[in-house]
This record gives structure tokens, sequence and C-alpha cells, in this order.
């Protein structure tokens, strides 16, 4: 193509794209000679291509907008709530673990009775599914803690614990 | 010799496309990256439009559908890497939320024709015929004329069909439309005027024929 060719084409172009966005805009197509003495000729160089006119026309007319089904559009947007849901928790290590109250060391629970239970005082939750978990969880774990209650250590050292322990002033 | 009617449009301008105006979606934004369940109005707002682009490009419910999908899902992932850039100094990177969500559509519907291409399925005019009971808006496009418009559209090469798609479809702007396309105004104003004159040639060629 030649130089003049493309400037041609180029000319033609912006010409269509001013009724293109005029339309767009909702008014009526603007007027590119303007005004002024040499507004006639302008007028005839700067005419839209009728082709053109009548293609944008027939477009226009006959390229409609779809919208995908209803029952998509919801099941989607579901999707997408579920993958907002977990952006929106907090992305620190563990963060992805829930809290889950344990009935066997559970302050309000009735496993252990008697109120100088110590099992009262363990009222820290434990996260699941995180790096902090308790020996309590696994069932050897409540089978150990059992026993060492049922069997309180003999060392002196325990004594002297429990001997602390006992003279502790109570909170409640 | 008489003086070019139209003065040429220099470089400069050129390079500045008239994305002037702010994002108009900037506070649906800001509020679903502060909470993303409140992307849902981005959804709203934008699925038939994403939905009618990819549907057009593909000719397939199923495959629009899925294309769709992907676009939805990974704007929603990765909303914190979009930045807009509306200001008429950010030049040819400008860009919105509506240009950032098409772009992710255009990769989404090339990656699903990649996989069309493995499991190959009916074309874009093939679409328009097929008959489906339950299809009422294939009811709209099975009209004679809307038809026609179809196979007009559809025998246009792929970037003039997809210009002009995102220009009467999605209702563009030339700007919109070069930075959806990662093309400069100049070549998207060509390729519009340039689809539309083939587009008239066929229908009138189309019309002439079937009287």
């Amino acid at each position: 193509m030649t130089f003049l060719g493309r400037d041609a084409i180029e000319v033609e172009a912006l010409v269509t794209d001013r009724y293109l966005e005029s339309l767009l805009a909702g008014h009526a197509p603007a007027d590119a000679a303007g005004s002024g003495p040499d507004r006639g000729r302008r007028r005839s160089a700067l005419a839209l291509d009728e082709s053109v006119r009548f293609a944008v026309h027939e477009l226009g007319r006959d390229l409609p907008r779809y919208h995908p089904s209803f029952r998509f559009e919801e099941r989607l947007a579901l999707r997408l709530g579920e993958l907002a849901a977990t952006l929106r928790m907090p992305a620190a290590a563990g963060a992805e673990g829930s809290i889950i109250p344990l009935r066997g060391f559970d302050p309000s629970g009735d496993a252990f009775d008697g109120p100088d239970d110590e099992a009262r005082r363990v009222g820290r939750p434990i996260l699941i599914g995180s790096a902090l978990t308790s020996a309590a969880l696994s069932l050897a774990g409540v089978a150990w803690v059992a026993w060492r209650r049922s069997h309180p250590a003999t060392s002196p050292m325990a004594r002297a614990v429990r001997a602390v322990n006992a003279a502790r002033p109570r909170l409640d | 010799m008489a003086r070019p009617v139209f003065r040429k449009v220099r470089a400069a301008e050129e390079s500045a496309p008239r994305l002037a105006h702010l994002d108009r979606d900037r506070a649906l934004v800001e509020a679903a990256r502060r909470d993303p369940t409140r992307f849902d109005a981005l959804y709203r707002r934008y699925l038939a439009q994403v939905y009618s682009f990819a549907y057009y490009e593909l000719g397939d419910h199923h495959a629009a559908e899925d294309a769709t999908e992907r676009t939805f899902l990974s704007a929603l992932g990765n909303l914190h890497l979009f930045e807009e850039r509306a200001r008429p100094q950010d030049g040819h990177g400008a860009s919105t939320f509506r240009v950032w969500l098409f772009r992710i559509a255009r990769n989404a519907i090339a990656n699903q024709r990649r996989a069309a291409r493995r499991h190959p399925t009916a074309p874009l005019e093939a679409a328009a015929i097929v008959a489906d009971p339950l299809d009422v808006e294939g009811d709209l496009v099975r009209r004679e004329d809307g038809a026609d418009a179809w196979r007009a559209v559809g025998r246009l090469p792929a970037d003039r069909r997809r210009a002009v798609i995102l220009r009467f479809v999605d209702e563009m702007s030339t700007a919109e439309i070069a930075g959806v396309m990662g093309r400069s105004e100049g070549a998207i104003r060509v390729l519009i005027h340039r689809a539309l004159r083939s587009v008239a040639r066929d229908l009138r060629g189309l019309r002439g024929r079937s009287r």
C-alpha cells in the first residue's frame, strides 16, 4: 500500500471511529467537518462511507448481548463466594485450623469433678490442624493423662510441686 | 495542491490513549479488596459482557461458560495484582478494571480454544444454525437477518472479529479495545473500519442472493 493510500484509510478509520464513539456516547453523530468557509469541501471529504453506515446499523441491531443461564450464574456466584471466604481468612501459619473445645478438658465439662480439679484450670484452646496440638488429642494421650492422675509421682520434686500448688490461694 | 482536510495524528497523541476518565469500578474494586465477598457486585456487573465475548469467540454455550468461570475465578484470586492506571500519563499501559478483566477473558478463551482444538466441537457458524428447542437465545440468532450478521462476523479474521465484538456487543471504546487487545488505538480504528466494510460487502451479497 502506498503512503497516500495508508493515509486515506487512516482518515476514513478516524471518521468511522468518531461516528461509532458518538453512537456509543448516545449522542447524535458529531459533524466532523466543523464550521467555517471550507465546511462544504471538508464535509464531502469526511462523509462516512455509506457501506460502513449500513454495517454499523446491521451489527448494532443483530448482534445481541447474551446472558448465561440463571443456574450457571448462581452456581458461579456460589463458587466465587466460597473462594472469597477462603481469601478473607488471614494467611498466617495455622490460620486454617479451627478451635475445637475438648470435652475432657473443657472447664465447663463433666469429665472431672471436684473443686480442686486441675483440669478446670486448663482453659487454653487447642488448635487442630496446625502446629499446636495437645498430647491429649490422641487416645494414648488421654489414657496417659488419666493414668498419671491416678498415679501421682512419688519423687521429692513432685511432692514439693504438689505442696506448693496446694498452698496457692484459690482464685474462685 | 490541496491541503489535507484531516491532519495526521501525531505519534505523541497516538501514544496517549483516551482512557483519561477514572475507572468507574474503583469503589467496587476497593471494596472487594478489603472484603473479597464484595466481589459479587463486579461479577454481576460484568457477567453478561464476559460471557457474550466468550460465546461469540467460541461459538458454544458450554465452552463460553467454562471460559467465563475461569475468568472470574482468576480475577478474584488475582485482584490484589490489579493496578488501576487510567490517567493520561499512563500511556499504553493504561488499564481499568474492565480492560484488565477482559484481558483475563481473552487468555481464558485462548486456552479454551486450544483445548477445543484437541477435542473439536461445532464452529460459530454452525452454532447459529443448530436447532435447540430450549435455546431461546438461539431463536433470536436463527432469525434470518441475525444469522446473516453472525455469518458475516464469523467470516472475519480473528483480530477484526474480536474488535467488532468488543465494540458492538460489549460497547467498548477504542481505547478500551486497544487495552484488551494490546494494540494501538490507530490499529484498532483501522481494524474496525476494515471489518465494517467487509461485513457490509458480505451482508449485501447474502441479502442479494436471498432475494
